[in-house]
């Protein structure tokens, strides 16, 4: 019985027939079940209220000609032998200007859809922006989707807890600042093995760079440690790292329009750069 | 109703005043519609920090040659219908012998004229053209997707100014002075619907163009 009732609310305008695999995730399937249309319209509103003080945002709504110009540059596009739906545009239209033309009114079933369209179907490259001819900042506008998603937490699940840590500590992966400043000292020991009285400078004030990685490295990845520092040795660079949080370059909190996690993520950094009197920030990636 | 259309009084309506009406809408909307862009964009902390002349122009001269992008490269035959409807819907009405007796009459001031032959041929292409988009909506799978029904009627306002005036240079279908009258509506409509309508690409595209050429400039990235 509940099944033929989502049914009979089911619109074209859904694109709930599309042809897809199925995406299973935590972050959608739980999150979808505590979703009512009063939050869904709530949140919706509440972000396009924001767009529409925002240049970015409503040029492209009024500039947009429908010309389709832009899906050639999407490898989505072209890795699913041209399907239509998978162009740059057409992700804009089956989320933002929909949502527009409802004024967020949409089941949870849709908004479950449409996360899948912003997470799983577009890599916020902005390649679609070098492709069309007015430059339309197409990326910019399925940021806002995911930005409402993120508000809802209609988010993959391993992205939200990595926000979450990084919130919480100002690291990717629940280090603890112990941890780190730990992990420098042991890697500075492994590298000795190579060279002799090398240094990892931890909190070197006047450096000329402050290195920071990403939390996967001193969590899994330890040996990036490593080979960084003997590239800064080799290379005779004047090199620290911060012994304070706001180390970590991991932004997740861009990637899900967390804008402000990602904001303190980048303030730390540069709070870190600004007390150690550092030249340079070099980051991993 | 023949008497009605023929009566000179709608004649001098829709020459004097409704123009008059078209054109102040166009100007002072077009005016309206780039301030409060422009306004807008002046809120965003990322938009002007990032602006810069030269790469703006750099940016819009890049893609206003035909085949210079590598989009444009990608897809000639779009390239050339798309450079060559512009070119004739712009300067087609700007430079037309009929258009510039008009200026002449009104307020006694002239200047270029294209050929009679050579604005025929123009506004046959824009025709064309207009077709050829058509075309492209119903049947290119990736635009069918996109469109709505106003992508259709913004392609109607463009198409019925150009063909009911090539209609009354040749005399067909209607008799002349009522083609007149018709083309003039046409005409109005469209201006008017320029700023209010996503015929406004032709105003915007010169915004959008000058920020994405100086983001993508300011981080040394070339347009593509």
């Amino acid at each position: 019985m509940a099944e033929a009732s989502v049914k009979e609310s089911v619109k074209k305008e859904d694109w709930l027939k599309l042809k897809r695999k199925s995406v299973s995730d935590p972050g959608f399937d739980e999150t979808v079940k505590n979703l009512t249309p009063e939050k869904i319209e709530k949140a919706v509103n509440a972000v396009l209220n924001i767009g529409k003080n925002a240049g970015r945002f409503m040029a492209p709504l009024e500039t947009c000609i429908h010309c389709a110009l832009c899906s050639d540059a999407c490898h989505w596009y072209l890795s699913h032998d041209k399907d239509p739906t998978y162009a740059p545009v057409a992700k804009v239209k089956m989320t933002l200007w929909e949502l527009i033309k409802r004024k967020g009114k949409v089941s949870p079933e849709f908004m479950k859809q449409v996360a899948r369209i912003v997470f799983c179907e577009c890599n916020l490259c902005r390649r679609c922006s070098m492709y069309c001819p007015f430059g339309l900042d197409i990326a910019y506008q399925l940021g806002m989707v995911r930005r409402i998603c993120f508000i809802l937490g209609l988010v993959p699940q391993n992205i939200l807890d990595q926000t979450h840590s990084l919130s919480a500590t100002l690291t990717q992966l629940w280090i603890t600042q112990a941890d780190w400043i730990d992990t420098m000292q042991w890697q500075e020991e492994e590298v000795r093995a190579d060279i002799k009285n090398v240094r990892i400078p931890v909190d070197k004030e006047g450096a000329d760079v402050m290195w920071c990685p990403l939390g996967t490295e001193p969590k899994v990845a330890t040996y990036h440690i490593a080979r960084t520092a003997k590239i800064m040795n080799v290379a005779g660079i004047d090199w620290t790292v911060s012994a304070q949080d706001g180390w970590d370059s991991a932004n997740m909190g861009m990637f899900i329009r967390d804008m402000e996690t990602m904001q303190r993520v980048v303030r730390g950094i540069y709070d870190n750069a600004m007390r150690l009197k550092i030249k340079r920030i070099v980051l991993t990636e | 109703m023949y008497d009605f259309i023929k009566d000179p009084s709608l004649y001098n309506f829709v020459r004097g005043p409704l123009v008059w009406v078209a054109f102040i809408i166009f100007i002072g909307g077009s005016i309206y519609q780039l301030r409060s862009l422009i306004l807008l964009a002046k809120k965003e902390k990322v938009v002007y920090p990032y602006m810069d002349l030269k790469l703006s122009l750099r940016s819009l001269l890049h893609w206003l040659i035909p085949f210079n992008s590598r989009n444009w490269r990608l897809r000639p035959v779009v390239t050339t219908v798309t450079f060559l409807f512009h070119i004739g819907l712009v300067f087609t009405p700007i430079f037309l012998l009929s258009h510039n007796i008009l200026w002449r009459e009104s307020w006694g001031i002239t200047w270029w004229t294209l050929p009679e032959g050579f604005g025929d041929i123009m506004t046959i292409i824009v025709i064309a053209s207009c077709v050829f988009f058509l075309l492209r909506r119903i049947f290119a799978p990736e635009v069918r997707f996109v469109t709505f029904a106003d992508d259709y009627l913004i392609l109607a306002i463009a198409f019925l100014p150009f063909i009911s005036g090539f209609l009354a240079y040749h005399q067909w279908l209607l008799p002349h002075k009522i083609m007149v009258i018709v083309h003039m509506i046409f005409g109005s409509l469209m201006l008017i619907a320029i700023p209010f309508t996503r015929l406004g690409h032709m105003l915007y595209f010169f915004l959008t163009r000058a920020y994405m050429g100086s983001d993508q400039g300011y981080r040394h990235s070339q347009d593509w």
